[in-house]
């Protein structure tokens, strides 16, 4: 293809990809306002309360905090690092810097819309389960090492 | 080309009424959250940038047969490859990558790979020290071993329950 006819068309594929991102930029600036909201009023104090219970509620907490709170991943381990010294397990804090980085309740209406609620569904349940899942695994198999 | 048709309006029109009745009732804790919002738009900036480069590249280089003969139905076991390599090193958070996944759905993109895209990000290699320094070396290795294959498992899942409906849609 000629250089005259490949122009038009990466032209054409740019447009495109400008069009889908501001197609979705008021859906991502809901998301982003919504952040700002959980962040103000999650912190890091609040989250820590969650956890210093039994191993298995401290599992649940580690699974529903981290999908509850929002920021950058550095984060999550930073808190984990704090819950660690308080003696929270190694299970709840695998979970939370898991659901932290792959579940996001926030998202989930950007998701749906963008996805399919089907699909979001499915895949929050599976995301889920698998991080508690994760957290188990990594222990057990970190176990057999020792 | 492509008609410029908004997604979101509603939730964001609920968020702003959000940010004002709470200006009202918690002005100092709004103002605080309007900073964070401000601070994360600025980050976000860079990354918006790239995943319209990278959109456009792939629209521009993978035609939609080439989506399908890599990320489609019949893409196999090097579809699952690609997916988790871009998952890996996939930058920011989630939610900015639905677009460049719903314009790669368009065209072919399987919805099992979507699962093992937005799971694989779970490897952070950027944040690999800090973990390290954390919870050690042997913890971080089996735990990632531990994502690849759920993001692996949770693709093959999520595609044969969407295959379903699918028959019956």
């Amino acid at each position: 293809m000629s250089k005259t006819k490949q122009q038009p068309t990466f032209k054409k594929a740019v447009i495109n990809s400008i069009k889908s991102f501001f197609s979705i930029l008021p859906l991502m600036m809901a998301i982003v306002g919504l952040v700002g909201i959980f962040q103000t009023y999650i912190t890091p104090d609040i989250i820590s309360k969650f956890f210093g219970y039994s191993t298995f509620f401290d599992i649940l907490s580690g699974t529903f905090s981290g999908a509850i709170a929002s920021g950058h991943g550095s984060i999550s381990f930073i808190i984990a690092q704090g819950l660690k010294e308080q003696g929270v397990s190694l299970y709840a804090l695998s979970t939370f810097t898991l659901a932290w980085v792959t579940l996001g309740f926030i998202q989930l209406p950007a998701e749906a819309s963008i996805f399919g609620v089907r699909f979001t569904v499915y895949r929050n349940i599976l995301a889920f389960f698998s991080t508690i899942l994760i957290s188990y695994l990594t222990i057990i198999t970190l176990g057999l090492f020792k | 080309m492509k008609k410029l048709e908004f997604k979101g309006i509603k939730l964001l029109l609920i968020i702003v009424a959000i940010y004002f009745i709470l200006f009202f009732l918690d002005t100092t804790n709004t103002q605080t959250a309007l900073n964070k919002v401000s601070n994360i738009l600025i980050t976000l900036v860079p990354i918006f940038a790239f995943i319209i480069i990278l959109t456009a590249l792939i629209n521009y280089f993978l035609k939609p047969k080439q989506i399908m003969k890599h990320f489609g139905q019949d893409s196999g076991k090097a579809g699952v490859f690609y997916t988790i390599i871009g998952g890996i090193l996939s930058h920011g958070p989630m939610y900015v990558w639905y677009g460049m996944l719903s314009d790669m759905k368009q065209h072919g993109l399987k919805d099992g790979l979507i699962a093992t895209f937005l799971y694989s990000r779970a490897v952070k290699l950027p944040l690999l020290p800090l973990m390290i320094a954390i919870f050690g070396i042997p913890y971080t290795i089996i735990l990632n071993i531990y994502i690849i294959i759920f993001a692996i498992l949770q693709g093959t899942i999520i595609d044969k329950l969407m295959s379903k409906y699918k028959n019956i849609d």
